[in-house]
């Protein structure tokens, strides 16, 4: 048995090393002075990581990641919810809304940052050109601060739903009908079964959703990118987009490290205790 | 699973089909309003109140296909095609071996295969444009095929690690006992048992392939530009041609189109990383 065990010794080693390149070189650039076209590359230690923290655009860009975040999840994962629970009812056609629900999920995001961009486009668009003016709404929508992190965030949810909408869907139908039954038999009507029963049992993958969902939204690049790059001004700015301008516009890419090493650590921080809440 | 409890009585049922109807029209519009726009003229789409009713024109269709935008979608499918030949190719050998023979460094390498997805895009991407420019091949196919790799690669075998190790190992065993080396127990015993799961990664592997956008940009710059990067740096010029950008981008969701009625077989269980089965 050993033997043939050698045989396949190969494919995993070639693996773990191009499993672990990227992140194990993401850490050694962090911690070096490393700017494009420098020739100079110099260790110095956690120097990267305190200019990032320490700057005010970071921090700005922070909370706009909050935002965006806090209110993306949220979003995506209520209206996902109510979507599983109306389609594992007995309704007709319910096999063709489920794939077409699908469609913006697997759609390239910048086309979908381009469609809402077109939408909300103030001289062309249907929306931000023809129905919102017509409605009193006259500003540009990509053009104001607020209004511009709304559509972002309705742009991600837009596409963001249906991925809620199909794990919560597969949680719904893994549970047995029996305990609805033995509920209904003592007279539980729909809202409370739904308390009692539903959403208890879908606790699993309401956090395996909400982890999915928070990596996501926390590393989402392109939809904001293609409609509005960060602005007006660096209204709609999260921190990839903050990070991108510092590796790939200042050529910083030590700093671009360490704001990347940030981040995975957020996120591996709040997957975890996600998970420590879906385990106890 | 229970069915009909809401839907008993023809009053909830129309309120359930309102709110489907509305969140179809909130997914689709955006779509249906890409495909009109692209069937009209430049001026029909400068047009306030826009025009439902038109003459459709293939006109921005046209363009694609003389001028030189036909490029990228060959350079995005042959990206996307070696990409599931090498991601499927290495992906095998190495998540039966991780799946069946058990070690310590088996069991902590799960880290590292899903850190590099839960790592921002700008991050990862440094040490790999690091490495293609010292390489000299920035702006090749190649290049952005690699970088694809990095990140197919390993949810490859962590899809597939977790598949192999739900299947009996009784069949497998039997194949040995009977003189099957480990590598033909895989090829005729284990793969054909896995073939869901392997079509599941390969359609993942595509898409990711297909719509990924960031290390495309990075990485090419005029020869090896991909669709995404196509559509981005349309709706980033200041000569706006619509019904063109709306063209490239119902180009850009053929394969969306295609997989949207396998989608939920293949792909929910790739989409959630594993955790649902």
């Amino acid at each position: 048995m050993k033997e043939q065990y050698k045989l396949l010794l190969p494919s995993i080693t070639i693996t773990a090393g191009i499993v672990a390149f990227p992140t194990v070189f993401l850490l050694y650039v962090s911690l070096h002075q490393w700017v494009l076209f420098m020739q100079e590359i110099k260790f110095i230690g956690l120097g990267n990581y305190h200019s990032i923290v320490t700057s005010r655009e970071f921090l700005r860009s922070f909370g706009i990641t909050a935002i965006f975040v806090a209110s993306s999840t949220f979003l995506t994962l209520l209206f996902g919810l109510v979507l599983a629970l109306i389609l594992t009812e007995d309704l007709k056609g319910k096999g063709v809304f489920r794939a077409l629900f699908t469609l913006p999920a697997i759609i390239p995001p910048v086309v979908a940052g381009f469609a809402w961009k077109f939408l909300l486009h103030r001289e062309v668009g249907v929306l931000g050109g023809y129905i919102f003016p017509s409605l009193g709404l006259k500003k540009s929508i990509l053009g104001d601060p607020l209004l511009a992190l709304i559509s972002v965030i309705m742009a991600d949810v837009w596409c963001r739903v249906p991925l809620m909408f199909l794990i919560l869907l597969a949680g719904l139908q893994s549970i047995p009908a029996e305990i609805y039954e033995a509920a209904e038999i003592d007279g539980a009507n729909y809202w409370q079964a739904l308390r009692s029963i539903t959403l208890p049992h879908l606790k699993g993958a309401i956090i395996i959703a909400m982890i999915i969902r928070f990596i996501d939204a926390f590393n989402i690049f392109e939809t904001i990118y293609v409609m509005t790059t960060g602005g007006p001004g660096i209204a709609t700015q999260t921190l990839p987009l903050f990070g991108w301008k510092i590796g790939f516009q200042y050529f910083n890419l030590g700093e671009a490290a360490s704001l990347a090493v940030i981040m995975l650590i957020i996120t591996i921080f709040i997957s975890q205790a996600l998970i420590r809440r879906m385990r106890g | 699973m229970r069915t009909s409890v809401l839907a008993r009585s023809w009053l909830s049922k129309l309120v359930l089909y309102i709110i489907i109807v509305f969140f179809l029209v909130f997914f689709l519009f955006p779509i249906l309003w890409l495909l009109l726009s692209s069937m009209k003229t430049h001026y029909q789409t400068l047009v306030i109140p826009p025009k439902l009713v038109f003459k459709p024109t293939a006109e921005a269709y046209r363009k694609i296909l003389t001028g030189g935008m036909l490029k990228s979608f060959k350079n995005s499918l042959l990206i996307a095609g070696v990409d599931i030949i090498l991601a499927l190719a290495l992906s095998i050998p190495a998540a039966y071996s991780l799946a069946r023979f058990k070690s310590k460094f088996n069991e902590n390498i799960g880290f590292w295969f899903l850190s590099v997805r839960m790592a921002p895009a700008f991050g990862v991407i440094v040490p790999i444009y690091i490495v293609i420019r010292n390489l000299r091949i920035l702006d090749t196919t190649f290049a952005v095929n690699v970088a694809h790799l990095l990140i197919n690669l390993p949810f490859a075998i962590w899809l597939l690690k977790g598949y192999f190790e739900e299947l009996p190992v009784e069949i497998e065993e039997s194949a040995l006992i009977d003189g099957a080396t480990r590598f033909q127990a895989l090829l005729r015993v284990v793969l054909p048992m896995s073939m869901p799961m392997v079509i599941s990664v390969a359609i993942l592997t595509f898409m990711f392939s297909w719509n990924e956008f960031l290390f495309a940009f990075v990485l090419t710059s005029d020869k090896g530009v991909t669709v995404p990067v196509l559509v981005a740096s349309l709706a980033g010029t200041m000569a706006f041609d619509w019904p063109l950008m709306c063209a490239v981008s119902i180009g850009a969701m053929i394969p969306a189109f295609i997989f949207v009625f396998v989608v939920q077989r293949y792909i929910v269980r790739g989409l959630t990383l594993g955790a649902l089965k």
